[in-house]
């Protein structure tokens, strides 16, 4: 198993006027490829900001992260969107669809924003929701589609940007029993069968068996490592 | 980017409309404001402009073409035999009296010429000839002052400074800035007419340059050889006059200043609304924002909201504006609709859009990532 990410000593404080913060503290990480990886924690506990951290958007107050083996705390903010672009995508817990476009362009734009050829994104597009089983609903507006449905569509649009890692915050956080197994199922299968690197934060414990390695945070440490949350 | 801010307008159709709304209000003002503007410039200048002639010689400090005072008309002859000087007209404006058929009186511009050239007297004719106010006590009167002095007859008598003179034509398009109907006459009879100017006094004397003359080079001889007078090429009196009504009176800057109280109103109008818009789908923004997309990708889509809005409020205005010209023109009021004012009014539209859309890149430019994970 080949490592996506490694940290060490990663650590980030928030400064709220004269206080500081420690949201993240000193992480020392590897998550691999064709691995899903669940952060469990209560809340406050720093798994979205160190699953910030992971994926570049919030840089870090000190220490080091390192993505296929490249150095990325050292780099420029400028840099920060294309290593985004090559590496990582994001599932978020309140779907995040522009309300105005379709399942299908709502998946359409991350291709375009690659700057692949528009026949190509078009078709790729529409290949991406039938993989998560919207073939019939991709020209629905997001208000014509139930919860499950939205998030699979935010799983083609994360799979549309063709990343290596796949970061979700609380995926089925808004999602039925039923929806919220479907979509874990499909994180499960994209790193089985595609060898990607599924990390994600939860408090959802009914979805624990899909996960290779739980991670267990509090006062932003890790405090727990287990194969199965218990 | 564009396909994606237009689908962001359609969903929000009232919003849209709004916004289309208060760019359209603001434009079309600015269009009514600039060419109205424009129309009374026109007009103040409007004989200075369809004169021919390159120099136009006038009393010292002459504020305008309406307020110029008399000078010696010897002066004439001074420039007529000039070096470089094709020919030479004097021209003869003074203000009169006229009386009304219901009693009473209204102030007139009285416009002399020398009838047998036309030069300084009416350019275009509805009924009548230029030169049929030679010999004998004739006016032509403009079709504008119809609504001064009531529907006036070809033949009809009128009584000018107490003096009785038969209309023989009538003109277009001689409209002047202060309102005051013009009525034009040869150049001996306003003389007669308007008797405290003198028989040896003149007002104005226009010149033709000879070709291969430069204009300046004689306008600079001219100011050597004459004392008493000023001397502009006629582009220089036509602004002078222009910028005396425009300055002088406030008019410029009352025109301005609602053109950029009108340009505010579309700044504020679409800014709010693109601000708005883009507080609403700032996470879809940040979303795209964490899957790669440079800030440039989602101020592509902002700024193309605001291009989107300015084109279409733009060409809706221009439509109205178009349609309302016949409408100002029935109220007696000129309004110009030119290409370059509409390039100029389509780069402030532009610039009022565009600009309005920099509030929303300050605040793309910091959307907190939290705001991501926040279902």
């Amino acid at each position: 198993m080949g490592e996506a990410i490694v940290t060490r000593d990663l650590t980030k404080i928030y400064k709220e006027g004269r206080v500081e913060v420690t949201a993240v503290s000193s992480v020392d990480l590897q998550l691999n490829e064709g691995e899903v990886v669940g952060l469990f924690g209560p809340s406050g506990s720093g798994k979205t900001t160190l699953l910030s951290l992971l994926g570049c958007i919030l840089r870090p107050t000190s220490g080091s992260l390192r993505l296929y083996g490249s150095e990325i705390t050292s780099l420029d903010e400028k840099a920060l969107p294309g290593i985004r672009k090559k590496y990582i995508s994001f599932i978020f817990q309140g779907f995040n669809l522009f309300p105005a476009l379709t399942a299908y362009e709502n998946v359409l734009i991350v291709l375009k924003l690659k700057g692949i050829e528009r026949t190509l994104a078009d078709q790729r597009a529409k290949e991406l929701l039938i993989e998560v089983g919207l073939s019939e609903r991709m020209h629905f507006l997001p208000r014509d589609l139930s919860g499950g449905e939205k998030q699979r569509v935010a799983i083609a649009r994360a799979l549309a940007a063709d990343s290596p890692v796949i970061l979700a915050d609380e995926p089925t956080g808004n999602l039925d029993y039923a929806n919220g197994r479907k979509v874990m199922d499909i994180l499960r299968m994209l790193a089985s069968k595609e060898r990607r690197c599924v990390v994600v934060a939860t408090h959802d414990n009914r979805i624990e068996d899909v996960f290779d390695r739980i991670l267990i945070m509090e006062d932003g440490k890790i405090m727990k490592e287990n194969r199965r949350l218990l | 980017m564009f396909y994606v801010a237009l689908r962001m307008m359609l969903y929000d159709k009232v919003r849209s409309l709004l916004t289309l709304l208060g760019v359209v209000f603001a434009v079309s003002l600015i269009f009514a404001q600039g060419g109205i503007y424009l129309g009374l410039m026109e007009t103040s200048s409007v004989i200075i402009d369809h004169t021919p002639g390159d120099i136009w010689v006038t009393s010292k400090n002459s504020k305008n073409f309406d307020f110029s005072q008399p000078f010696p008309e010897y002066l004439y002859y001074h420039v007529l035999s000039a070096q470089g000087i094709q020919w030479a007209e004097k021209l003869f404006i003074a203000w009169a009296l006229i009386k009304q058929k219901e009693g009473g009186t209204e102030q007139v511009e009285i416009v002399g010429y020398n009838p047998d050239t036309g030069i300084g007297g009416p350019w275009e004719m509805k009924v009548g000839d230029v030169r049929a106010v030679k010999n004998g006590n004739f006016a032509i009167v403009d079709d504008s002052a119809m609504r001064r002095l009531g529907d006036i007859q070809v033949g009809e008598y009128r009584d000018v400074n107490w003096r009785r003179l038969q209309i023989i034509g009538i003109s277009q398009g001689v409209k002047s800035f202060t309102t005051a109907p013009i009525i034009f006459t040869s150049y001996k009879f306003a003389q007669r007419l308007v008797g405290w100017i003198g028989p040896d006094n003149t007002v104005f004397v226009v010149a033709k340059v000879s070709p291969g003359y430069s204009v300046d080079e004689i306008i600079k001889n001219l100011k050597k050889r004459l004392k008493g007078v000023d001397i502009y090429s006629k582009e220089a009196f036509s602004r002078k006059t222009r910028l005396y009504w425009t300055i002088e009176t406030g008019v410029g800057f009352s025109f301005l200043l609602t053109i950029i109280i009108s340009f505010l109103i579309g700044v504020l109008m679409v800014g709010q609304t693109i601000y708005n818009s883009t507080v609403e789908h700032i996470k879809e923004f940040g979303t795209l924002k964490a899957l790669g997309a440079s800030n440039l990708d989602i101020y592509r889509i902002i700024f193309a909201q605001a291009f989107l809005n300015a084109l279409l409020g733009y060409l809706i205005s221009l439509v109205i504006t178009m349609l309302s010209v016949r409408i100002y023109e029935a109220t007696e009021m000129v309004m110009v609709v030119r290409g370059w004012v509409n390039l100029l009014v389509l780069g402030l539209t532009l610039l009022m859009c565009l600009s309005s859309a920099f509030v929303s890149i300050r605040r793309i430019k910091k959307i907190d990532p939290a705001i991501l994970f926040r279902g």
